[in-house]
């Protein structure tokens, strides 16, 4: 699954943008937090992966930004790439590169509903975000 | 000449028979700007293309190196005299208690004290990095006050820069290899190897393998007392075998000391292992001069052949068990093999900057700032550490106080349990199946509320979710398991779910009464 932030400004807050994108788009979503009034509005939503993309291409050619938000925050420079969070990862968002750094892939952190890497950094270099 | 006779005569010169380098003639090669030195990564890798012949013949020198945590490790601080002069009895570096080992203002900064004020999350490794990066620190310190030292307190912030000596020394380091992690407990724990999840889902490791110092060298050769190294990022030497050196189980390791103040916090890190304590990562690079072929072979060797142990430290006994024997090339492929399952497995020490020290110490080499030294004395290639000798009132484990369990079958009648408790005079009966394998536990309490609510069958009111504890664990284990979960009882079992007996902490409390009074 891949969270994503959608922000309507206060004319597109007007229009069904996202009852549109769903029905022509035909891809299910999960809203996960909504915050909708007059000015405009924020919806957090849950897609799986495989649609992400074009589901993202699909709000933003109606003029919704779409934002995919930080879960998670690793400090580069204090992080050792020790490794000791790698195992513990249940998305494999904790990997190694090809020359052993450790690399945080955002978009598939599951982030406050997991947190398992958090108290096993060893320098305190992962944070959990909201 | 024809190309074939040119080519058999550049083989010939390049597969000539096995000659010997001397450290003097790498020395004058280091000085003279050309020496031929290769991180130890890349030389294995010319051995693969070219065979050992021709690597040992280009190859002057490797260079191995790994960064991990090393908690038996500290430094040796002198702070100069105070006016009028004090002659330390205790002492703080931003609230963490530093050892006074030796006169009057000698300090010892141990990696894994923790902060009086912060816990684990502040210590005594990370006062030797701020150190290291020229923060200032607050020293605190008291004494008794004598005739030549009389004054009786003093409180000053310091830089590396004003103190007299800055001694990093760690007296265990570089171990040869280092055993994998793993939890059979259905909880959570957290270790020095790092936070290990329950039921052997994952598994850590430590150590680089094929390119730590000691694997290459596993006879001690090269390295021994004397040895000039890589430490921390500046420069230091081998002084010895480390604290529990077990060259006989392949568990060698190594005590070194270098100028802590040439350091840098690129390879020299406080660190915290929740639950377990403040602790210092460190980087160590060893060269190793390929004087002769055998040496070039040694160093030629694979993670594939470089094996260490499974274990479970689930188990809190000093001899936890070991699962399985395991290469560094399967720990490096992320993935283990247990008990027919596939888990992720990763490092706690960081190859990433073991791989890196690897190549600065081999550009220090190549640009002439490094000379390389052989040992004066070698480090004992045989014996292995001794457990400790207990001679007081060695610790209590659950077998010592193991109480045969009142047990019943899901199917009695809940009278006839009632009764049991009552004829037994126990609180806890342990529910088993025809096999007296655990199934449950009701308690007397379950019981008073089943017959005032009207429960008719045993069933509805045993408890299956069990928590448990095996024969062979610490009281204070268990003590802890019992506390965390606010229950009086534990059936233990074996491997199998077989009931053993019960332990209450009623029976703990005795013990610990019975001690007290004995």
């Amino acid at each position: 699954m891949v969270r994503m932030m959608l922000r309507f400004d206060n004319e597109k807050v007007h229009e069904p943008v996202t009852s549109q994108v769903i029905l022509e788009e035909k891809i299910p979503l999960n809203i996960m937090s909504a915050y909708v009034n007059q000015q405009g509005g924020e919806i957090l939503i849950d897609v799986d992966s495989e649609h992400a993309e074009r589901l993202a291409k699909a709000f933003r050619k109606r003029g919704v930004t779409v934002d995919v938000p930080k879960l998670i925050e690793k400090d580069e420079v204090k992080c050792t790439s020790c490794g000791a969070c790698v195992s513990l990862c249940p998305m494999n968002a904790l990997k190694y590169d090809p020359s052993n750094k450790v690399e945080l892939n955002e978009a598939v952190c599951n982030g406050i509903t997991c947190g398992l890497c958090v108290d096993a950094c060893p320098v305190r270099a992962i944070r959990l975000l909201g | 000449m024809p190309a074939s006779i040119l080519e058999g005569k550049n083989l010939k010169s390049n597969n000539q028979p096995s000659k010997k380098r001397t450290i003097e003639e790498i020395n004058t090669k280091i000085r003279k700007g050309d020496i031929q030195v290769l991180p130890v990564s890349e030389f294995k890798k010319l051995v693969d293309s070219k065979g050992i012949q021709v690597a040992f013949n280009e190859i002057d020198v490797v260079t191995t190196g790994t960064f991990g945590a090393m908690c038996s490790s500290g430094a040796l601080i002198n702070v100069g005299h105070s006016d009028p002069p004090i002659k330390i009895q205790h002492a703080w570096i931003n609230d963490v208690p530093i050892t006074h080992p030796g006169a009057a203002v000698d300090l010892f900064i141990g990696a894994t004290i923790g902060s009086e004020t912060k816990g684990f999350e502040y210590g005594g490794g990370y006062v030797i990095e701020d150190l290291v990066k020229g923060d200032e620190v607050e020293l605190r310190a008291t004494a008794y006050g004598t005739d030549c030292y009389p004054r009786t307190e003093v409180e000053t912030t310091i830089t590396k820069d004003d103190l007299n000596q800055f001694i990093l020394l760690n007296f265990r380091n570089g171990y040869q290899r280092y055993s994998c992690a793993v939890n059979g407990r259905d909880e959570i724990i957290y270790t020095y190897m790092g936070k290990l999840l329950p039921k052997y889902r994952n598994a850590t490791y430590s150590g680089a393998g094929e390119i730590a110092p000691l694997s290459n060298d596993p006879n001690y050769e090269t390295i021994g007392l004397g040895t000039k190294i890589f430490l921390g990022g500046g420069q230091g030497y081998v002084i010895g075998e480390g604290t529990q050196h077990s060259p006989s189980t392949g568990y060698g390791t190594l005590m070194v000391k270098g100028n802590a103040k040439q350091m840098n916090s690129n390879y020299l890190r406080g660190a915290t292992f929740t639950g377990y304590g403040s602790s210092i990562y460190i980087g160590l690079g060893i060269p190793i001069p390929l004087l002769n072929i055998e040496l070039a072979e040694k160093a030629a060797i694979r993670d594939e052949d470089i094996l260490t142990d499974v274990i479970d430290y689930g188990v809190p006994r000093r001899g936890r068990p070991t699962l399985r024997k395991v290469s560094y090339k399967e720990l490096k492929s992320g993935k283990l093999n247990l008990n027919n399952k596939e888990i992720k497995v990763s490092s706690i020490s960081s190859l990433e900057k073991a791989e890196s020290i690897c190549r600065e110490l081999a550009s220090w080499i190549q640009q002439g700032n490094f000379t390389l030294t052989l040992p004066v004395e070698r480090l004992s290639q045989e014996g292995q550490a001794k457990p400790m000798r207990q001679t007081k009132g060695g610790a209590a484990f659950v077998d010592s106080i193991l109480q045969k369990a009142v047990t019943c079958e899901e199917t009695e009648a809940i009278e006839t349990v009632a009764k049991r408790l009552i004829t037994k005079n126990v609180n806890h009966i342990v529910v088993v199946d025809t096999n007296y394998k655990l199934t449950g536990i009701v308690t007397s309490w379950d019981i008073t509320k089943a017959i005032a609510n009207g429960v008719k069958t045993l069933k509805e009111i045993i408890v299956t979710r069990v928590y448990t504890a095996s024969s062979n664990e610490p009281l204070e284990v268990v003590a802890k398991r019992l506390t965390q979960h606010n229950i009086s009882a534990l059936p233990v079992i074996d491997g199998t779910q077989k009931v053993l007996g019960i332990i209450t902490s009623e029976d703990i409390a005795k013990l610990v009464g019975g001690n007290i009074n004995g």
